[in-house]
């Protein structure tokens, strides 16, 4: 570590924290608000309550959304788990042409929303596919896509190679060496990969506008509730919303950062 | 078991990366139950050669024979031979048995044989007891000892060790090089072993194949390779040895006398035909080890010359003085290594001293 003299940590510490308090302190008045009524366009501080949690869970339209938004995100995991691992493994084992395939991977994830949801638009019109949760969910994986490639890509490229030498010397055949070595060695890094797509995949709202039917996922609702105006709803909902996804990130980092093995000896 | 046959023949092997050649024409014969070690400097190619053996790399050139049989495109999985990889590739989402076992289980054996066998291999490798492990929870000789055992459950004809002692430190070192040896005699299988370590390598075979720049330098026991290197490279490289450039006289008998800056060295030729061969005036070095080389006394008459001890080093057992000799006492520096002695060494700095080795304990090199 750099020993930096001490008025210089003590800024930095400074501009950290301010930071940090800029970044964040918006998130936590939604969640605290939520706990209060609002009244005449003031909240009422006197009264912790959690009514807007119990509307909340009346409101059939959200519950409606909610369920859309679990199926899709459960479609694209499946789906993009599965594609962006045999990419990875494809990519790994290849010599040419490998770094055209990662740009085609990750270009949907670095365009603007707008722009990837309009040339899936566009293209589904072309090929007169309607549109309906199913577009949604190929949406979905072209976008989060690149996320589980490239965590699959990362463990399979720390993977040790004599670990398949190793399998093949023993007698094992390819197959075998895939069911038994590879993918048990992926499995973590798939699981990371999948728990990411799927926060990726229930936040996503751009995309989702422009190629979604008649039916709306959480985040699409949510923008429709809030052109119709301020309800105290919207602070429950992004409350909710908040804590799910900081509780995937932690999941996913669980699984993706290598744990600590215990050790008896060393 | 019989040492006298080749288990595994090389012929005219070449293997290149691209158009870049890292073995030429190799040529090497395995002999059935024997210890092989293949010793060689970074970059000689003995890793490249333990690899195309196995079938993790394809041959440029040449062929393999097993039992006389050409098995230079059998796939790996094929190949009755099992490797010990330098950093163990212990498969980590498996237990000690697990890893094991691997190689009869994708063979399709009953639990109940399998079973069988790794409980066998695991004691005879002496983790009965770590069984339910993981490879994380082991230490470096622990796992080392697991990676044997999974190369020798599938009873190979050949074990094939690639520097498996190298992230051991030297006490490991030491034990595992004893355990590797009884291990070998134990089950009787041939291992071929590769090292850069050429205490290892003296220590460990019956044979040790020296290569350098993808060409085998020599093949031979150790005894051989130590007292009778057949080229500079191997005299160099096996221990401390002194070497002193000369030209070559005319043979006498089973000897041939080199005129060097030390004067007129009289060497050893037996049982070599190619320096008997050689022409007078060849270059050539006299090659003998530090050990060969004492304090003249005035009944010696072998090859005699004077040096000056410009240093003396005490290394436990024996003491390693350095002498400046030849011209001046300065062009020719030698070694000359004596048991250590409780009163201190005989011989001081600074000295000039009267220094001799026998006809017998000399021996020559072309250059």
């Amino acid at each position: 570590m750099i020993a930096l003299p001490r008025p210089s940590t003590i800024f930095l510490a400074a501009i950290t924290a301010l930071v940090a308090v800029l970044l964040y302190s918006p998130l936590f008045v939604p969640i605290v608000s939520s706990f209060f009524t609002i009244s005449h366009g003031n909240v009422d501080w006197s009264s912790p309550t959690l009514s807007t949690y119990v509307t909340l869970a009346g409101n059939h339209e959200i519950l409606a959304a909610l369920r859309t938004t679990l199926i899709v995100g459960l479609c694209t995991v499946v789906l993009s788990v599965i594609s962006g691992t045999l990419l990875a493994l494809y990519y790994h084992g290849r010599r040419s042409g490998r770094s055209y395939l990662q740009f085609i991977i990750f270009l949907p994830f670095l365009m603007p929303p707008v722009i990837s949801g309009l040339a899936l638009l566009i293209f589904f019109r072309e090929i007169g596919l309607e549109r309906s949760l199913l577009t949604v969910v190929i949406g979905h994986t072209v976008f989060v896509l690149a996320i589980v490639y490239r965590t699959v890509l990362m463990r399979l490229q720390s993977m040790s190679r004599t670990l398949v030498e190793a399998s093949y010397d023993l007698g094992a055949t390819g197959w075998q060496t895939f069911w038994r070595i590879i993918l048990p060695n992926l499995s973590s890094a798939m699981i990371g990969g999948a728990i990411l797509a799927f926060a990726l995949s229930f936040d996503e709202t751009m995309i989702t506008i422009l190629v979604t039917g008649t039916q709306s996922t959480l985040p699409v609702r949510l923008w429709a509730m809030m052109r119709l105006g301020f309800s105290p709803d919207i602070n429950a909902l992004v409350a909710l919303i908040l804590m799910f996804t900081v509780l995937l990130c932690v999941l996913a980092a669980r699984f993706l950062i290598p744990r600590q093995m215990a050790t008896e000896r060393n | 078991m019989n040492q006298n046959t080749d288990l595994l023949t090389l012929r005219s092997v070449s293997k290149a990366y691209g158009t870049v050649p890292v073995l030429h024409d190799i040529d090497l014969s395995i002999r059935d139950g024997e210890f092989l070690t293949v010793l060689g400097p970074s970059g000689s190619g003995k890793t490249t050669v333990l690899r195309l053996i196995g079938g993790l790399e394809p041959l440029t050139s040449g062929e393999i024979r097993l039992d006389g049989e050409d098995i230079s495109r059998m796939p790996i999985n094929r190949r009755p031979f099992n490797t010990v990889f330098q950093d163990y590739a212990l498969f980590p989402h498996m237990t000690v048995s697990g890893n094991v076992g691997y190689g009869l289980s994708v063979r399709h054996l009953k639990r109940t044989e399998i079973a069988r066998r790794v409980g066998e291999a695991l004691d005879l490798v002496q983790l009965g007891l770590f069984a339910e492990r993981f490879p994380s929870q082991l230490s470096g000789g622990q796992r080392q000892r697991v990676a044997l055992a999974r190369a020798l459950i599938c009873q190979p004809r050949l074990i094939l060790l690639d520097e498996p002692l190298a992230a051991l430190d030297l006490e490991l070192r030491r034990q595992m090089q004893e355990f590797l040896k009884s291990i070998q005699r134990e089950i009787k299988t041939t291992f071929l072993f590769v090292t850069h370590d050429q205490e290892e390598a003296i220590g460990m075979a019956d044979r040790i194949c020296v290569m350098q720049a993808g060409h085998i330098r020599q093949l031979g026991t150790p005894h051989e390779l130590y007292y009778k290197p057949n080229c500079e490279f191997v005299a160099r490289f096996f221990g401390e040895n002194n070497l002193v450039a000369g030209k070559l006289g005319p043979v006498q008998g089973e000897q041939r006398p080199i005129e060097t800056a030390l004067g007129r060295l009289v060497c050893s030729i037996g049982g070599q035909p190619h320096l008997k061969a050689a022409p007078d005036g060849a270059s050539a070095f006299a090659a003998f080890r530090p050990e060969a080389l004492h304090l003249a006394d005035a009944t010696d008459s072998g090859n005699r010359f004077s040096g000056t001890i410009a240093d003396l080093a005490f290394a436990g057992s024996s003491t390693v003085a350095t002498i400046a000799a030849g011209a001046d006492n300065a062009s020719q520096r030698l070694r000359l290594r004596m048991p250590s002695r409780i009163g201190g060494s005989v011989l001081k700095s600074g000295e000039t001293v009267s220094l001799s080795f026998a006809p017998h304990e000399g021996h020559l090199v072309l250059a």
